[in-house]
């Protein structure tokens, strides 16, 4: 499927682009703002995981558990985040995948690298985003984060992806 | 170089060593983990003939595997030809025979040698088919409690159940916790990978005070949460299980320990039952089931983690056995299972998986602290800054039990019982835990 124009297609990147930014700089409340209040970020266990509720996952938070992480992170005594987590996003092969009256649905592949402490890790993978359109601004109902390598054994994931 | 293990353990207090020294860490794989019963997995992770699941007893890669007669067998996961590993790590199903990958040798799913190919070439040699050593070598000894399936490395020692002592009913109501009486595991499997000696995971499951200075950020945060909704707002399942952590130092001191030989123990339930609308259903639908009184009372068997040493650690209430695999002397595999309460209402099921994402995922809100912690123990522990580790808190004080002892919650009674089990085990002596 192919975004209507350009315009489209530039208007959608530059929201995913916003989003890692966010993330990047830990702009958690503008992040958090992101999303529907029903909105889901869900990063599965296990790969072409369909179900969350009968299934763990890596993450799988509502608003109350995304603000609680986002607290946490902000929280003086977090210890495991002495010193915080560093991370950068990249970007690409941003698609669209699916439209629907309200929104449509958005695929593109992410690098994230991770820094702290004495190490540098790396995560890929690729990102679902089912966004709903509210007047100028797209919103989140979904982002899925589909990490290659999901089901191995990992240290603290601290940080949103 | 022979270590002096003598040296290295008192009653109140242990040597760093213990937590650092490769040399160590291959000796308890030997003596601990080589003498011990280990949890394996549980029976409905291999539900039909010829299903495997495969895991570490110690060192030893082992799979368990359904036979045709039904019973579940625990073998070495190495082919007696040349060695290779049979089937896979991970679970699935081997069919009803279990074939090697390398020469297709083909074996019983209880490990017996059933075909080779070539047969004609093994005539007039030396290498006799019938014999014992070309099948897959069983692990000395298996037992199933419950569903729970242990097994030992060792020929000879306890039953199982003698074993587990006073832990053997944590065991008991993880089931009796089912309206229909049993459980099965499901929803996947989470791991952790920690950067610590094991034996500092085990230590910190009956910690019960590092939990209010350890998780101030995620107690806060909850705390926070809740106190930004709207008033008369119930609280949240989510809330619940993570500001429990901010419990103040005279609420840990008023629950009671039990540490029971070998190394075993549990610690009371920090939760009051929770009453959220799917907690409520739950009780109803185990009430309906066993009646009221029945269920009174098995309910108010509340538990937080139970210890059963060296090998992993049940959570009753809310579902999950988290197992503990030794990888190196600083680095260690925990893996969580959550299981289904047959009977219950499918949320139920699904309280449980927030728990487990919650509370011990890798993303979870509360470990990541707790890791850190582990970490900076590890890392000082290796320094030149001191020598040994205390232990004393309460020391002196325990009451006894059959089988066991118990103290109040803010005692390090646990690790002085943890370490008279593996001194004994380790074979030095200690005294005793008291
Ligand atoms: S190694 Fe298994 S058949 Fe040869
Ligand atoms: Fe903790």
């Amino acid at each position: 499927m192919n975004f209507n124009d350009w315009q489209e297609q530039q208007d959608i990147t530059k929201f995913l682009f916003n989003e890692a930014r966010l993330l990047d700089e830990h702009r958690w409340d503008e992040w958090l703002r992101l999303f529907t209040p029903d909105g889901l970020y869900w990063v599965p266990l296990v790969h072409g995981q369909t179900d969350y509720l009968n299934h763990a996952s890596l993450f799988c938070e509502d608003a109350l558990l995304r603000s609680m992480r986002a607290r946490r992170l902000e929280q003086a005594r977090a210890y495991s985040q002495q010193p915080p987590t560093r991370t950068v996003h990249v970007l690409g092969n941003i698609s669209l995948e699916s439209r629907t009256e309200a929104g449509c649905v958005v695929r593109s592949t992410f690098h994230l690298v991770e820094w702290r402490k004495t190490e540098q890790r790396a995560f890929g993978g690729s990102v679902l985003h089912t966004l709903r359109r509210e007047g100028a601004e797209w919103r989140i109902e979904m982002k899925r984060v589909e990490l290659v390598n999901c089901d191995a054994p990992h240290e603290a994931l601290q940080v949103f992806m | 170089m022979t270590i002096d293990l003598q040296a290295l353990v008192q009653p109140d207090r242990v040597h760093k060593r213990v937590y650092t020294d490769p040399a160590i860490f291959e000796l308890e794989m030997d003596r601990v983990f080589g003498q011990a019963w280990l949890y394996v997995g549980h029976e409905s992770q291999v539900p039909n003939i010829g299903d495997y699941f495969t895991t570490r007893l110690g060192r030893e890669p082992v799979v368990m595997v359904r036979h045709t007669d039904g019973a579940v067998n625990v073998l070495y996961n190495r082919c007696p030809h040349k060695g290779a590993k049979i089937v896979p790590d991970g679970s699935g199903s081997a069919g009803k025979f279990l074939r090697c990958l390398y020469h297709g040798w083909t074996f019983k799913c209880d490990g017996s040698l059933l075909s080779v190919p070539l047969r004609s070439g093994y005539e007039d040699t030396a290498l006799d088919l019938k014999a014992q050593q070309h099948s897959v070598r069983k692990v000395a000894r298996v037992a199933s409690h419950r569903g729970f399936v242990f097994a030992s490395l060792a020929e000879e020692g306890l039953e199982l159940v003698e074993f587990l002592g006073g832990v053997a009913t944590s065991l008991d109501n993880f089931c009796d916790r089912a309206p229909d009486g049993e459980v099965e595991v499901a929803g996947g499997v989470q791991r952790v990978i920690q950067r610590n000696n094991w034996k500092i995971f085990f230590e910190n499951l009956h910690d019960t005070i590092h939990a209010v200075a350890t998780h101030e950020s995620s107690w806060r945060a909850a705390k926070e949460e809740f106190e930004s909704m709207p008033a008369g707002t119930p609280k949240p399942f989510e809330v619940v299980i993570v500001d429990g952590n901010g419990e103040p130092l005279e609420f840990w001191e008023k629950l009671e320990l039990k540490g029971y030989d070998h190394g075993h123990g549990f610690m009371e339930g920090i939760f009051v039952p929770p009453t959220d609308p799917v907690s409520l259903a739950y009780v109803a639908a185990l009430q309906a089931k066993q009646g009221e009184a029945r269920a009174d009372q098995i309910l108010r068997v509340n538990r937080h983690n139970t210890i059963v040493y060296p090998s992993c650690s049940p959570h009753t209430s809310f579902q999950q056995i988290r197992v503990i695999r030794p990888l190196s002397v600083d680095r260690t595999l925990v893996e969580i299972f959550s299981f289904r309460l047959k009977g219950a209402p499918e949320a139920t099921f699904q309280r449980t998986l927030k728990y487990t994402n919650i509370v011990n995922s890798p993303s979870s809100n509360v470990m990541p602290d707790d890791l850190e912690a582990y970490n900076r123990v590890q890392e000082g522990l290796a320094s030149d800054g001191g020598d040994w580790v205390s232990m004393h808190r309460g020391m002196g004080r325990d009451q006894p039990l059959p089988g066991g002892r118990s103290s109040n919650g803010n005692s390090e009674m646990p690790p002085r019982n943890m370490f008279a089990a593996w001194a004994s085990y380790m074979g030095v002596q200690t005294g005793a835990a008291e």
